[in-house]
């Protein structure tokens, strides 16, 4: 059953790309990858909790022929991914080159189908680069801003990066013979690699699916890249290709590299690497004005907690705690399903900023008033998962997160112990940057009175934000029950049954309920009865008249709409206060007439930096650029020159080939 | 660091128990020029001359001569000075506060007013618990001196219960100085319209509650005729704070009125 | 016009002119316009070339009512010619900021509202209009109307920011919503009159600006006044002084939030007050002077001296302990500092300008009352901070209280007043330092000897073109500070 739909998956997705061609049958490409969407969903909510069996493709690769099998994690992440993806895809991109975005958005989803099931590694690092180069189509065909090109291209310079790192991994898994090349048996191949060659391994799979998740440096692509873009190419970007470039890190590390002695090694660079991420794309994310740039610092800053979380789980395990690992493994997933479905929600409210305002600006314009209360309610509930408020399904992921890094206490050694508690603060900060981050995106993003060229929000649009938020809710709420999912995979994984440890009836443990509990189902339930109470208190002050009076504003009407807070001055206290990271110009112009005490003009403009351009990217670009300049001498035009050269080759080849 | 606390401390108590005690801190302060009808002249327009606020018209009654408007009264005694016979006399009357502003004019008293005739105006609550916004609506800061005074250790405001807020919205009372002037109508009724019910107006200052020595013109209004209406007049130019005092604690019943058909009742005279 | 040396200059003159007493060390005071008797508008211009000289007043007409602007060369008569064009519809070409002054934005009089002939006790037509701002680019900037009701008992005005978070990009103070018309209420008074009229233009400075009316009519109708009206005219000014100076400490306490020191500081001035009461009747010092005198004897009780004596114990005290208090000077050391050609350029005036490093006061450079016997110490600080503004006024009150202990134990008995009948025709001006700075006033009378123009330049009016130069570009925590550092008023700069 499951094969069929596979198939109709990859057939719609494929027949979508090429419906593109012609403009009269764009809306049915859209509707076919939606359609092939749907239909991914349907294969995670019919496989699930056991795993899809493998089947093998009609293709071969260098003789070899190609497994296609969903684990039950590649199935979780696939399945939120999609579900995600599912109203982005229906809706579309707002503004020209719907074509383009489509063929783009065609292209990442086969690629991400790829990455989640491809059990062969050469065809797996083609599936690779089709997800990045449909990303790259995705941006740049939506056509939505100018100069996108060189945001895609460093995007795709970086991610090339990823993929070189991958690419040696494999072939270093591959070095044990033809099988190693079969990801099935990558742990047979990497156990027979000298220690130093496995840490190597386990670098490289990180840098690799790390340019993709946004471990610094290479978190930086992500605001040029995404604010290109449109908010549905965001929602895809960060949820179905973020979690299988997830997937195959966390393959990597529990089931690869799971019985390693450098095991510990990479637990530690994990988590250190996650927790420095995530507070650096938190403070950036936070002095962003662009929905999707801001939007796109938040995901990297999640995909860091995540890892954190895996680093986490590898720790454990490499101690012998093998049900903690189990844990900190099942919180990975549930992060990203939470951050799935909530990033996805708010990039299509972006785009719904987008089709009421004109920008992708975070300011005030009244949308919240002018829009469907069901709009309101799906971004307030995503907002409220990626700021970690309770009940919702991000305030669960984080609860857990914290819950695993403060059991790092059962570790026997001290170095793990330090590192889990000072994952444990960092993480407390990048929350707390995270909160305020997303008061600012819901508070200055949706709120204000707006001015006369603020339209409403499409309804499509509203409704799509709204399915999405109450889908997180869903999540959070009926944890108990998802939770169930993910037996069979932690069973797999970690040989024990951790998911059904992690509830107790209705409430969420870490897996002893005597260590700390919590519980969305009965907050859902019991906070609203509370706030009956506060309802009837209110039923006797109505006998008392309401008189509307205007907003008091030392007594003359407010002039303008400069009065309301900007996204800059809401985060200008940040901004001073780690300025030591952010290193912020200000520039301010003055236009005099005549003598500098008559001003006419005054014109501001401000800046902070990120910290890797300087520092790594553009010293690298500019050896690049040299290295180019003398490599130049290559392209002399002489013919005899040529020659000369394709002569030295065959000479080469001759001499390699007898030895 | 110098211990202000200690300072303070060791300063005393500055603050006068008036109007339960006797020192108002008001000793040889003038008020309004009281008016002795039986001594004016037949034919004689010498203070009328003077007056620059109009307060002083002429009339056919029997009762005067004069018509005194002590609502425009701003105290400059010109009129004492001119007057030939002392119909016109510097007195210490400046508590001039009244509910209604017929009886800043002049008038033979025919009978003193009954007390408990009038209807409580202010609910118990806020007797011992006031809160004021100012607004100045065109004055020459005179009155925003006296009002600022107040609150120094002197007269301590806070003693008897009344506070200053910054907001309309927390106000009871609006007191306007000034006399409106085209510029600030909007802002004051805007005030005005902010604060929540029940509320009352005090026009503090001969320029509130008339106009004074600048309404009129180009750009200054009447005070508060006709803008907003009024429960306390205070006219004086500019009233002191003990005054002010008295006006604010006869709103909240807490001290009579001592000013009826422009005289001041004769009991209360020192 | 008595008592300056008076130049008639044709329109195309007045800028070299003006340039020319700039490069000999002159400075422009003041400029105002009237309309003559004879018909057409004369703007005058008053302008100081050395201390103890006679002041220079340049005539011109304004032939079809248009002029040079001069606030090219002289930035601080800017706001004059902006006045000028508001209230008499005189325009000057090339003026940097030909925009509404006094006159809120949306005000429509049928005619300019100095003009003789406007319509008696009309008021004009207004209906709002948004405030002319510069052009402020930049999406992130927030913007600030603060009033003009603001909070607390303080007058009214609107302060408008642009400012992001703490830091205020550009500060732009509205301060004429009091504009009441009070010049415009002087003409057709009898100079005896108009006295009652200007003590009431500004209540806390109610005798400088009385004593520089009268000094106006008296420069005007050539007459004298007698030794003892001199001398108590000069003992009642520095009673007004020092209320007000300690009023400012009580305030700048209050802002920097020390409450004792606050409390101490009213406490002080109302002292002072009190005394003012006991002496005259007026806690203001009003009611008390006429052109030629005072309106009546001022009885200097016994007692006086000593009162004084103890209240000068009491302030030292207080003015050294707060010296002493480190929160308070840190809070004021180096906020809002006036650079020395700012305060030059912009014509700022008595305290401020003297913590800016300009050695001016009226008392010594031309002296009025009994001041040139007085050997006046004249305090001046060169940083422009608010501490300087600060120690300037302490140090004003100090000499302020010796004078006074030297006056009443000098006293000048005889007459209080000289009759001082009005001259048709007749020009005159008067000055006074306030408390805040230089007071002038100058008279012109018609053919009847009443009052045809008066015209006001109060010391909050140049000092408030000043200070937005020392709030541009600094932080919001500073400002309420650093506008209690200056200690202005609106009424005297709205009139």
């Amino acid at each position: 059953m499951s094969d069929v739909l596979l198939l109709i998956t990859f057939s719609c997705w494929a027949l979508a790309c090429l419906l593109v061609l012609s403009s009269s049958t764009l809306k049915l490409a859209r509707l076919l990858l939606a359609a092939g969407a749907l239909m991914g969903v349907m294969i995670a909510v019919i496989t699930l909790p056991g795993g899809m069996l493998p089947v093998q493709l009609p293709i071969n690769v260098g003789g070899s022929p190609i497994i296609f099998a969903l684990s039950p994690a590649a199935l979780w992440l696939m399945g939120f991914g999609l579900a995600a993806a599912l109203p982005a895809c229906w809706l579309g991109t707002p503004g020209e080159g719907k074509g383009g975005w489509i063929a783009g958005a065609a292209l990442s989803l086969l690629g991400a189908l790829g990455v989640f099931g491809l059990q062969d590694s050469i065809a797996f690092l083609i599936a690779w680069e089709v997800m990045s180069l449909g990303g790259a189509v995705m941006i740049l065909g939506g056509r939505n801003a100018r100069g996108g090109g060189r945001r895609v291209l460093f995007m795709l310079s970086l991610l090339e990066v990823g993929s070189v790192a991958l690419l040696f991994a494999f072939l270093l898994m591959g070095t044990q013979g033809i099988n190693g090349f079969n990801f099935q048996d990558s742990a047979v191949s990497i156990a027979a690699l000298a220690p130093w060659l496995q840490a190597l391994v386990g670098v490289l799979l990180l840098i690799g699916f790390g340019a993709k998740l946004g471990i610094l440096p290479f978190y930086e692509w992500f605001p040029a890249a995404y604010g290109a873009g449109s908010g549905v190419s965001g929602n895809l970007m960060s949820g179905v290709i973020l979690n299988a470039a997830f997937f195959g890190l966390s393959r990597g590390l529990t089931h690869w590299l799971a019985d390693t002695p450098v095991l510990f090694g990479l637990g530690v660079l994990l988590i250190v690497a996650g927790v420095m991420s995530a507070i650096l794309a938190a403070l950036y994310a936070f002095q962003e004005e662009d929905w999707r740039k801001l939007l796109s610092l938040s995901t990297a800053e999640n995909a860091g907690i995540a890892v954190t979380a895996l680093g986490a789980a590898a720790l454990f395990r490499a101690q012998g705690q093998v049900e903690l690992a189990g844990l900190a493994w099942v919180v990975a997933m549930l992060q990203l399903a939470a951050h799935t479905l909530a990033k996805g929600a708010l990039f299509i409210a972006a785009d719904g900023v987008f089709n009421a305002t004109g920008s992708y600006l975070i300011a005030q314009r009244g949308l919240l008033r002018r829009s469907s209360w069901l709009f309101g309610i799906g971004a307030v509930f995503a907002g409220m998962s990626l700021a970690a408020m309770p009940p919702q399904a991000g305030f669960v992921s984080e609860w857990y997160i914290f819950q695993t890094l403060f059991q790092g206490f059962h570790l026997s050694s001290l170095a793990g112990r330090l590192v889990m508690a000072l994952a444990g603060a960092g993480l407390a900060l990048t929350v707390a940057i995270s909160f305020a981050t997303f008061v600012k995106v819901l508070g200055i993003g949706l709120q204000g009175q707006g001015d006369s060229q603020t339209t409403m929000i499409p309804r499509r649009i509203s409704f799509a934000t709204g399915i999405l938020g109450m889908a997180v809710l869903a999540l959070a709420v009926g944890m108990p029950w998802w939770l169930q999912t993910l037996d069979t995979a932690s069973f797999q994984l970690f040989g024990m049954h951790v998911a059904s440890a992690m509830h107790d009836g209705l409430i969420l443990v870490p897996l002893t309920s005597s260590f700390a509990f919590i519980s969305p189902t009965m907050l859902v339930i019991v906070c609203p009865l509370l706030a009956l109470m506060a309802i009837a208190l209110l039923i006797p002050a109505r006998r008392f008249g309401v008189r509307r009076a205007a907003v008091w504003f030392g007594g003359l009407p407010r002039e303008n709409h400069r009065v309301a807070t900007t996204s800059l001055t809401f985060s200008n206290a940040m901004r001073t206060f780690y300025s030591f990271i952010y290193r912020p110009t200000l520039d301010v112009e003055h236009e005099h007439a005549s003598q500098k005490y008559f001003l006419n003009r005054l014109h501001f403009n401000y800046r902070v930096a990120p910290i890797f351009g300087a520092l790594l990217f553009l010293p690298i670009t500019r050896l690049i650029n040299s290295a180019a300049e003398r490599l130049r001498a290559l392209q002399s035009g002489h013919l005899n020159f040529y020659l000369a050269l394709i002569g030295m080759i065959l000479v080469l080849i001759l001499i390699l080939g007898s030895i | 660091m110098p211990l202000w606390t200690l300072f303070g401390l060791m300063r005393g108590t500055a603050t006068t128990d008036w109007p339960f005690g006797q020192d108002d801190g008001q000793k040889n302060a003038i008020g309004m020029p009281s008016y002795h009808p039986e001594k004016c002249e037949a034919g004689c327009k010498e203070c009328i001359a003077v007056c620059l606020p109009d307060a002083l018209t002429l009339t056919h009654s029997d009762e005067a001569r004069l018509q005194v408007d002590y609502g425009r009264c701003i105290a400059c005694q010109m009129c004492v000075e001119v007057c030939p016979t002392g119909a016109m006399e510097t007195s210490n009357d400046w508590a001039f506060a009244v509910h209604e502003r017929e009886d800043l004019r002049w008038k033979q008293a025919l009978r003193s007013p009954e007390a408990g005739e009038l209807k409580s105006r202010v609910e118990g609550a806020f007797k011992r618990s006031l809160h004021i916004r100012h607004v100045d609506a065109g004055s020459c800061n005179g009155c925003e001196s006296e009002l600022q005074a107040l609150n120094n250790p002197f007269y301590n405001l806070h003693r008897l219960g009344i506070f200053f807020t910054p907001s309309p919205r927390f106000a009871d009372v609006l007191l306007v100085t000034g006399t409106v002037t085209y510029a600030m109508r909007d802002a004051l009724l805007a005030t005005y319209e902010a604060m929540p019910e029940p509320k009352w107006v005090m026009a503090m200052g001969t320029c509130a509650v008339s106009g004074g020595i600048a309404r009129g013109g180009y750009s200054s209004g009447n005070g508060l005729e006709g803008v907003l209406p009024v429960d306390v007049y205070l006219p004086g130019c500019s009233p002191n704070p003990a005054a002010i005092i008295h006006a604010l604690l006869m709103l909240l019943e807490r001290a009579p009125q001592h000013v009826h058909n422009g005289q001041m009742d004769t009991s209360r005279h020192e | 016009m008595n008592g300056v040396l008076e130049i008639r200059l044709a329109p195309t003159e007045l800028q070299s002119v003006c340039e020319a007493l700039l490069r000999d060390g002159g400075r422009m005071q003041m400029a105002w316009a009237w309309f003559p008797p004879l018909g057409g508008i004369e703007v005058c211009y008053l302008a100081t070339q050395s201390a103890r000289q006679l002041f220079v007043l340049w005539r011109c007409n304004a032939t079809d009512r248009t002029l040079p602007s001069l606030a090219g060369i002289t930035p601080l008569l800017g706001w004059y010619e902006r006045e000028i064009t508001d209230l008499f519809g005189v325009r000057f070409e090339g003026h940097p900021e030909p925009h509404p002054l006094v006159l809120q934005e949306g005000v429509q009089p049928v005619k300019p509202p100095l003009d003789p002939t406007y319509p008696r006790d009309t008021a004009m037509p207004f209906k709002r209009q948004p405030a002319r701002i510069p052009e402020v680019l930049g999406d992130d900037i927030q913007e600030l109307p603060f009033g003009p009701v603001r909070a607390d008992v303080v007058e009214s005005a609107q302060f408008l920011f642009f400012y992001l978070g703490e830091h205020i990009l550009h500060y732009q103070p509205r301060l004429f919503f009091k504009h009441r018309g009070m010049e415009k209420r002087f003409e057709g008074l009898e100079p005896a009159l108009g006295v009652v009229l200007a003590e009431r233009v500004s209540g806390v400075g109610s005798f400088a600006h009385a004593l520089a009316y009268c000094q106006a009519v008296e420069s005007a109708c050539e007459c004298t006044i007698p030794p003892r009206a001199a001398w108590l005219r000069t003992l009642l000014a520095e009673f007004e002084r020092l209320y007000n100076h300690l009023h400012y400490f009580g305030h700048l306490a209050d802002t920097t939030t020390l409450k004792v020191g606050s409390a101490e500081g009213k406490l002080l001035e109302e002292h002072v007050k009190q005394i003012n009461a006991r002496l005259c009747g007026s806690r203001f010092l009003r009611n008390l002077l006429r052109p030629g005198g005072l309106r009546h004897d001022v009885n200097v009780y016994t007692g006086l001296s000593e009162e004084l004596q103890k209240l000068q114990h009491a302030i030292s005290r207080y003015l050294g302990q707060l010296s002493r208090t480190s929160s308070y000077l840190d809070r004021l050391i180096d906020t809002g500092v006036l650079s020395r050609q700012v305060a030059f350029d912009q014509g700022a005036t008595g305290p401020v300008e003297r913590a800016s490093g300009l050695d001016r006061d009226l008392r010594r450079d031309h002296p009025y009352a009994a001041y040139d016997a007085v050997e006046l110490a004249v305090a001046l600080r060169e940083k422009g901070d608010a501490n300087a503004r600060a120690e300037v006024r302490a140090e004003e009150i100090g000499a302020t209280i010796a004078l006074l202990m030297r006056l009443l134990a000098d006293v000048r008995d005889g007459a209080f007043c000289d009759s001082c009948p009005a001259i048709p025709n007749a020009e005159g001006i008067g000055w006074c330092e306030s408390p805040r700075g230089a007071l002038y006033y100058v008279v012109h009378l018609d053919e009847v000897g009443k009052l045809r123009r008066v015209k006001i330049k109060s010391p909050s009016f140049s000092n408030w073109r000043v200070f937005p130069y020392t709030v541009h570009d600094s932080n919001m925590m500073d400002y309420a500070i650093n506008e209690a550092s200056f200690g202005l008023t609106i009424a005297g700069c709205a009139r």
